[in-house]
């Protein structure tokens, strides 16, 4: 049952041959045995998925209306609020956190009768690209049990690449779902921003951040697409549009490469991308996207600046731990930051800190400002050659866990997903064949602001083609 | 001892006056916004900074912050921005403000108020908008916080530094009240703290250009400790100079017992509170037809009410400002007029008499419904004299809800004298004991007659009509020439 997709999953649901009971079951049953490998979890929500489960089996029995993804197990990352329960964002300082309120994305879901089996580790608040730098435990890639599975959004690609469930949804800040979704073998979208509401999501850096799915096929990322893809008065950022779905009847797709930006790539990474170029089969054009060099410290420092502020709000005062040392309103604040924010959560905090502070803002926060302008208006000119850029999704595949140690060599992993988050535009990694020492790579593809229908539909065709063997043995 | 001239030192004065805008729900949540409520009750997850909580912006506090700057003659701003100013305080649910930073809603606009019968122009800066902090609030072995305060909307109207004396000063802050009353933006209630004041100064020598190191008092809770307040650091100001010693600068803030401004924290930097844009909220876009029909739709404002009060109804300047400035004195006055056509009359009987009375009573002017135009037209009519009318008034006062006409009927001692038949003994009788005053009054000297009606008044104990007392006095001096 685990290698069933999502839509085929709710169909045979719908039809009775399958109860969301067994669904879960099954679910669960294969977490309980392969999670303790992999550590994709944080959290399950057995009790909560089976009774969810129950009352999707008696809303069928009585003939009532089911929603589109109904009974298919999710796995929500762990800075998504689930009402009533844990919230961690994978850091020490929010172990007690249980969410008040649902984030949009879980009442859309749970509108559409899916159920939320669990919440997945994640780097600490998202920031990372290894999921090292959760405060919990390492997550282990499927295909390959001594290598990460990416980050931020680790767990929840694991848990798609492991099979414990069809769908789940991660955050996406500089390529936190697409990197992990490529070194894990599994589909990852990054809307357009404003495309999917960020209420409930636990903010990292506002003007970046977006929620989407990593799911073990294309199609499934649309439909949940369909589902997440709406207007949310609870987000001001939030496109006041309805999700548009893909127009069958367009032209040959021209897919702009920008051949000089990606001069650099390994040997291995390349061939795999020259490869999944043909097998896209459509006329490539040579576009200039040189201004891209710049976006890994853009992306630091306008990421660090908006994350400096949204994390000030963990004081120990109102929330999640307050240091037991501390008898001072300053030793609270001092004491409950250094005893629960991990290394790297401290490092961007000071850098975003540093960055906003007055007579260096010009030289930084606003110079970067500038360029992330540049940066949206180069696109802008290259969508004008072209329909879809391509990229590989990483210069690498699944690196060793604890190989890497240089913050700045981490950093990297992100050179060609930050672009799409510094201007906003919808980008999804499909799966798109494996390296010597079978890791999976991914393919990029990145679309112009609100065609994320055309970017899906791009990559549906490619996995179509490609028609790869994507379940890991474990 | 060395001498403190303090007229050579000319004061320079800038207002910030937050406003707390009577919206239903709070700036960036739909939590109500009330005061008085138990602590921690008109909360949400988003006066409370829960992580993933986000913003989103009441419209009603937008039109309340546009309907102040077309009020006050500003420019409207087609495009503004939020910023989040970052500082730790557990009273800032997420360590830092939402405000506007360096482009606010509301740029510009102008202030006229009547300063000590003399009417002058001040100029605002700007007005932003931005959310409130909550309270922190101490007991004996902890302090908690009360977020039902966090996330009020708040507009902050800056003065440019353009007041130079302590009246000057309340007189344009009175003005700034009186306009968001009018305009049913705020409650203004100093002492609940829906309107705050706190003031940046410095003195310089008369004729000097620029401007010597300010200091900021807060903690100025009501206009009259504002004008304390500003008196007293400019006299401490001027001593310092004069005693060369140095002003540091600083926040201070007003001590009630001791009448003068205390050090609360110096400022060896600017604070940095690293601005920037806020990345949860969308500009704010505003159209010219918005702009216009919020313009259109303004009610009468104070200062167009003290031009009618002194063409139409030929008020005296100080009185049409002591009724303007007084938005619920104003209004009582207005529904007065309905009943009483004499306006000059009834605005003395409002601002002087009953507000006197008032002063130290619990009943305020509401409660006295008609009854005061009542009993100006008692007077005009000539059912009562003016002497009696006070009489009546201290009456009115143990019974606001009572019509004065019933009060007036139930008390014989309140009839006026009309006939002459009553009055003629009285005059006899004054005539007979004054005879100096009769030969003053027969050599030219106008003012013994004023004495005498006075002394007639006095007989009567203020009840001989006065018309019947001038007719009967001077027939009766003129006949026995």
């Amino acid at each position: 049952m685990h290698e069933i997709p999502a839509h085929v999953l709710t169909a045979r649901f719908k039809k009775g041959e399958l109860s969301a009971k067994e669904i879960v079951e099954a679910s669960l049953k294969r977490m309980a045995l392969h999670d303790p490998k992999i550590g994709a979890f944080l959290s399950v929500l057995t009790e909560r998925a089976l009774k969810k489960a129950e009352e999707i089996d008696k809303k069928r029995d009585q003939g009532k209306s089911l929603g589109k993804l109904a009974g298919v197990p999710i796995a929500l990352k762990d800075n998504i609020h689930v009402k009533g329960e844990l919230t961690t964002c994978g850091s020490k300082f929010l172990s007690n956190y249980k969410a008040p309120f649902d984030a949009t994305v879980t009442r859309l879901l749970e509108e559409e009768d899916a159920i939320i089996i669990g919440k997945t580790n994640m780097d600490e608040f998202a920031m990372g690209s290894s999921t090292e730098n959760s405060a919990y435990h390492n997550t282990k890639n499927p295909w390959d049990l001594n290598s990460t599975p990416g980050g931020s959004s680790g767990g929840s690609a694991a848990a798609v690449a492991a099979r414990f469930c069809p769908i789940a949804l991660g955050s996406d800040t500089g390529g936190s779902i697409r990197q992990p979704a490529a070194f894990s073998g599994v589909v990852g979208f990054k809307p357009t921003y404003g495309r999917v509401s960020r209420y409930g999501l636990v903010a990292f850096a506002s003007s970046l951040d977006q929620i989407g799915p990593l799911t073990t096929n294309v199609q499934d990322a649309a439909l949940v697409m369909e589902i997440l893809g709406k207007h949310c008065e609870k987000d001001s950022t939030s496109l006041p549009l309805p999700w548009r779905a893909h127009n069958e009847h367009t032209k040959e797709l021209r897919i702009g490469v920008p051949k000089k930006f990606l001069e650099d790539l390994p040997s291995e990474t390349r061939e795999n991308f020259e490869h999944s170029l043909k097998i896209l089969g459509a006329q490539i054009v040579d576009i200039d996207l040189g201004i891209l060099k710049n976006s890994i410290a853009v992306y630091y420092i306008i990421a660090s600046a908006e994350a400096s502020t949204n994390l000030a709000r963990f004081d120990g005062i109102r929330y999640g731990i307050r240091s037991p040392r501390a008898k001072t309103l300053e030793e609270v604040y001092d004491f409950s930051k250094q005893e629960g924010f991990g290394t790297e959560v401290k490092q961007r905090i000071l850098l975003g800190t540093y960055v906003l502070s007055s007579g260096y803002q010009d030289a930084y926060y606003r110079k970067a400002q500038k360029v992330r302008t540049l940066i949206i208006e180069q696109f802008r000119k290259a969508f004008l050659q072209c329909d879809l850029v391509a990229m590989p999704t990483s210069p690498f595949t699944a690196f060793p866990l604890n190989s890497i140690a240089d913050p700045v060599q981490m950093y990297l992993q992100d050179i060609y997903t930050i672009c799409a988050n510094i201007a906003g535009l919808p980008a999804v990694s499909v799966p798109s064949g494996f390296s010597k020492d079978k890791k999976p790579f991914g393919l990029q593809l990145i679309g112009p602001l609100l065609k994320d229908a055309e970017v899906l539909h791009a990559a549906h065709i490619f996995e179509k083609t490609a028609n790869l063997q994507l379940t890991p043995n474990l | 001892m060395t001498e403190i001239r303090y007229e050579q030192w000319e004061p320079v004065i800038g207002l910030e006056i937050h406003i707390q805008l009577n919206t239903k729900s709070k700036l960036f949540a739909s939590s109500p916004n009330r005061f008085g409520d138990e602590p921690n009750t008109n909360i949400s997850e988003v006066c409370t900074g829960q992580p993933g909580a986000l913003p989103v912006l009441n419209k009603e506090a937008v039109k309340k912050a546009v309907q102040f700057g077309c009020a006050v003659g500003a420019r409207v701003a087609h495009f503004s921005k939020f910023d989040r100013k970052s500082y730790f305080y557990p009273d800032s649910p997420r360590n830092f403000q939402i405000t506007q930073f360096d482009q606010p809603i509301v740029v510009g606009g102008t202030i006229t108020c009547d300063v000590g019968g003399a009417i002058k122009h001040f100029q605002i800066n700007r007005a932003h908008l931005e959310d409130d902090a909550g309270m922190l609030k101490h007991f004996t072995n902890f302090a908690g916080v009360d977020y039902n305060r966090a996330g009020v909307p708040l507009i902050e109207v800056v003065s440019e530094p353009c007041i130079h004396t302590p009246k000057e000063a309340v007189a344009y802050a009175m003005a700034v009240k009186a306009i968001a009353e009018y305009l049913d933006i705020s409650d203004c209630n100093m002492e609940e703290g829906s309107l705050r004041i706190d003031a940046n100064i410095s003195v310089r020598l008369k004729g000097e250009k620029t401007l010597r190191t300010k200091v900021e008092i807060k903690n100025m809770n009501s206009f009259h400790n504002m004008e304390m307040a500003l008196e007293s650091e400019i006299r401490r100001q001027c001593r310092a100079y004069t005693l060369k010693e140095e002003i540091k600068k600083g926040t201070y803030r007003f001590d009630l017992e001791k009448k003068e401004t205390v050090l609360m924290r110096e400022k060896e930097d600017a604070d940095d509170y690293r601005y920037f844009p806020e990345p949860d909220l969308v500009p704010i876009v505003l159209t010219d037809a918005y702009i216009e029909e919020i313009k259109k739709s303004l009610p009468e404002l104070p200062a167009e009410r003290f031009k009618r009060y002194i063409t139409e109804l030929h008020l005296p300047e100080y009185s049409a400002n002591q009724l303007v400035i007084d938005k619920a004195l104003c209004n009582y006055f207005e529904e007065s007029l309905k009943i009483c056509p004499n306006a000059k009359s009834l605005c003395n009987w409002l601002t002087v008499e009953f507000t006197g009375r008032l002063k130290d009573s619990d009943k305020s002017l509401s409660d006295f419904s008609g009854n005061i135009a009542r009993l100006v037209n008692l007077i005009d009519k000539g059912t009562i004299t003016g002497r009696i009318a006070k009489d009546v008034a201290d009456e009115m006062v143990l019974n606001p809800d009572k019509n004065p006409e019933e009060i007036v009927a139930a008390n014989p001692d309140y009839q006026p004298m009309h006939d002459t038949s009553d009055i003629e003994p009285i005059i006899d009788q004054v005539l007979l004991e004054n005879p100096s005053s009769i030969a003053d009054y027969r050599a030219g000297k106008t003012k013994a007659f004023g004495f005498l009606v006075g002394q007639v008044m006095k007989l009567s104990k203020g009840k001989a009509s006065p018309s019947v007392v001038n007719d009967l006095l001077t027939k009766k001096l003129d006949l026995s020439l």
